[in-house]
């Protein structure tokens, strides 16, 4: 085994399910050699509520995950979603300051803590700064502007902040294991790079990762996140509202949902019934096709329309090439592309893993897991580079000269 | 909410959250992760010492490299031998045990074999042997003591007197004062095995160095008397008989104090001064009852004297009241 080889750990603490990743990274390549699953307790909405349940049933796909694994992970990568997730946008501006007007390093660092520079409410903190490209006079740098020739130098970030408290339970659960959480990373994002191409986010494109609790959402453009957000709102949602609606508990309702459920209204026939159970069994009763369609439909239609209200004016078809791209465990819900492209105007699709991944986990449940191991991955890469470049000869000399 | 209160100085980021958790929140994995951590922490520390500790040691053993030093002191011949014993072991046993040739040289012996020399001599427990240049050679042992003797006599030889230290190793014993050989007890009712070319360990060897000890330093004057000490009855019923140049046979049990015992039988003796019955047998292994066996001054017409406890007569019956022993000065005169 190579010395540089990492074992990578990925864990999304979700309303549903607990899903919990091992990687091992090789400096090169990326093997996924254990996964653990667990059914989520004690976790609403994307929030621990029960502090022991979420964290019995966080170990167990922890274990399983290490188990499978046959490693030990020292540190992961935790995915952060929950409906007090909020973002701003604040972007700040400055005059270049050599006389040649040649952007310099430190033009870069004083106009990037400009713009993150933000103070946020009382018991808020920030998940993630997420960096717009820069404009130099206007004109779109999407890589670093140093050496490039300007008057006036921007960039802008979109923040990502949220409440202190439950930020601390997701990784008090995880520590209570004795492991370190690395970095949080947003559902979103970590779902959206899963299932977004390259070029996609280049010509703009939406993902959209709807859960059994939230649903997350990313706006790419120009290659990088524009906005992100989160809706309170899940899975869990379309099975509560057909369990009201057709008086029914909340297993029944969930199975009818699987079974039955549709964003987009197909039944004409109002006398078209389907079973409950369908085995004759006491207690299974029919219920109109119809009826479960109009209540999934008028959920998925409703959820549909609420993000794209929190986009605004950010979201446009013309702006968004690539489309709408679903993900998420209850993205599966037939016909859901089809609601999502009538309420954005925009293609819409369900979203697929990249090739690579083992077609177990090719569900979109495990998208998000997926992408935070990803960006695990990349933070490793980016880690090594740094330390690569923190470490040589050369800039130890450097150091040295500028100290003297 | 004011505006005052909603607003802060600085923003702060998830990372400013402390990522400790008690261990009582923590799950059973999880403390036991802590707790390997914590294993895994030491084991390395414990690691890198061990390997300090090999780096240092081999430093030493390439320091004594007899390579690396000079000529000269490989050529220095042993001229002088030092003993350090806490025995009655001596020089000259050393040079016969020894029999270091007259030109041997100090780094050309082999310190394993002299020790292995020494050690033949069943008399010495342990020993070290050193190099101390440029010229002499310093043993250091440690001797048995004996505790009592015996007569061996192995196949086709004359029978011979051997001494038995406290762990049971008979040895022939040199350099022991003649006085102190005859003050020894003789001991009996063992069964000698041969092991090699040595005898094997006796067994109870411990609880007689025990008596004979308490006795030597207690009640001298008793244990002057002491002829034969036998153990034929302590494998069995853990008792030991010890017979005096009087005629008198006393047993004592292993299992209870033998200061004790030996004071009842002092003060037995102290008791008893009619000479016309004269004590044959004193049985101190049965508590503080003791029972007694009186002879009569005639030879011819010895007669036994001995009364069940029931009778309450209270000459031949003696019961003594329980002592205990904190009360006892262990050094007085009995």
């Amino acid at each position: 085994m190579s010395s540089k080889t990492t074992f990578i750990g990925a864990v999304e603490i979700g309303t549903s399910k607990v899903t919990a990743l091992v990687g091992e990274y090789t400096g090169r390549e990326i093997v996924i050699i254990g996964c653990g699953e667990c059914a989520s307790r004690g976790v609403i909405k994307g929030s621990v509520v029960d502090y022991r349940a979420a964290t019995d049933c966080t170990h167990t796909a922890l274990e399983l995950a290490e188990r499978d694994a046959n490693e030990r992970v020292d540190h992961v990568y935790l995915a952060q979603s929950g409906g007090h997730l909020e973002g701003f946008y604040n972007e700040a501006s400055v005059n270049v300051k050599a006389a040649d007007n040649m952007i310099e390093a430190d033009d870069i660092r004083t106009v990037c803590e400009l713009a993150k520079a933000k103070d946020l409410p009382l018991g808020r903190m920030v998940v993630h700064h997420i960096r717009r490209p820069f404009r130099v006079d206007g004109r779109l740098v999407p890589t670093s502007p140093e050496n490039l020739v300007g008057q006036k130098l921007e960039v802008g970030y979109w923040t990502v902040h949220g409440q202190e408290q439950r930020l601390a339970d997701n990784i008090h659960v995880i520590r209570g294991f004795n492991l370190e959480v690395r970095e949080l990373v947003l559902s979103s994002l970590a779902s959206g790079h899963m299932v977004t191409t390259l070029e996609e986010r280049q010509n703009g494109v939406l993902a959209i990762d709807i859960g059994a609790g939230t649903t997350d959402f990313v706006l790419y453009r120009n290659g990088a996140p524009h906005t992100t957000g989160v809706v309170a709102v899940g899975g869990g949602h379309f099975t509560n509202d057909l369990s009201i609606g057709l008086r029914l508990t909340e297993p029944q309702a969930e199975k009818l949902k699987l079974r039955f459920g549709r964003a987009v209204v197909q039944a004409r026939d109002k006398n078209d019934k389907v079973w409950l159970d369908g085995n004759f069994s006491i207690g299974d009763r029919q219920f109109p096709r119809q009826a479960i369609e109009s209540i999934t439909s008028a959920r998925a239609w409703e959820l549909m329309e609420v993000v794209k209200r929190r986009l605004g004016n950010a979201f446009s078809a013309d702006t968004c090439a690539g489309g709408v791209i679903l993900t998420g465990g209850s993205a599966k819900l037939p016909a859901l592309a089809e609601c999502a492209a009538k309420v954005f105007g925009a293609p819409a699709r369900l979203g697929e893993a990249p090739s690579w991944v083992n077609e177990n986990l090719r569900d979109p449940g495990y998208h998000t897991a997926l992408g935070i191991l990803y960006y695990g991955v990349s933070a490793q890469g980016e880690r090594a580079a740094a330390s690569r470049r923190k470490g040589g000869f050369l800039s130890s000399v450097t150091r040295l000269f500028a100290q003297t | 909410m004011s505006k005052d209160a909603s607003v802060l100085s600085e923003s702060r980021s998830w990372r400013d959250i402390p990522q400790q958790v008690r261990p009582r929140a923590m799950s059973g994995e999880g403390r036991r992760r802590l707790v390997m951590g914590v294993v895994r922490v030491m084991a390395g520390c414990g690691a890198l010492a061990l390997v300090g500790w090999a780096v240092w040691q081999m430093a030493a053993v390439m320091g004594e490299n007899t390579a690396a030093m000079p000529e000269e002191a490989k050529s220095d011949r042993v001229k002088s031998l030092v003993l350090v014993t806490d025995g009655v072991l001596d020089k000259n046993w050393l040079a016969r045990t020894l029999a270091i040739p007259a030109d041997a040289t100090l780094m050309g012996l082999d310190l394993d074999k002299m020790r292995r020399k020494v050690m033949e001599d069943p008399q010495v427990s342990s020993v070290s042997v050193l190099r101390s240049f440029p010229d002499t050679l310093t043993v250091r042992i440690s001797e048995r003591s004996p505790i009592v003797r015996m007569m061996a006599q192995s196949a086709g030889s004359a029978p011979e007197m051997m001494f038995v230290s406290r762990d049971g190793v008979a040895f022939r014993g040199t350099g022991f004062d003649p006085a102190m050989v005859a003050s020894l007890p003789w001991v009996d009712g063992i069964k000698l095995e041969r092991r090699g070319t040595s005898i094997a360990p006796v067994d109870g060897m411990a609880a007689v160095a025990n008596l004979v000890s308490t006795a030597r330093l207690e009640a001298e004057g008793l244990y002057r008397t002491w002829q034969v000490i036998s153990l034929a009855r302590l494998a069995n019923d853990g008792q030991i008989e010890v017979h005096t140049r009087e005629g008198m046979k006393v047993i004592f049990g292993t299992k209870e104090d033998y200061l004790r015992q030996i004071a009842r039988l002092d003060l037995l003796i102290d008791s008893d001064k009619d000479p016309t019955r004269p004590i044959r047998e004193v049985n101190l292994a049965l508590g503080s009852q003791v029972p007694v066996t009186y002879g009569t001054a005639a030879p011819t017409l010895g007669a036994q004297a001995f009364v069940p406890v029931t009778t309450g007569s209270p000459k031949p019956m003696i019961a003594f009241p329980s002592i205990s022993t904190p009360s006892i000065d262990p050094h007085r005169e009995l």
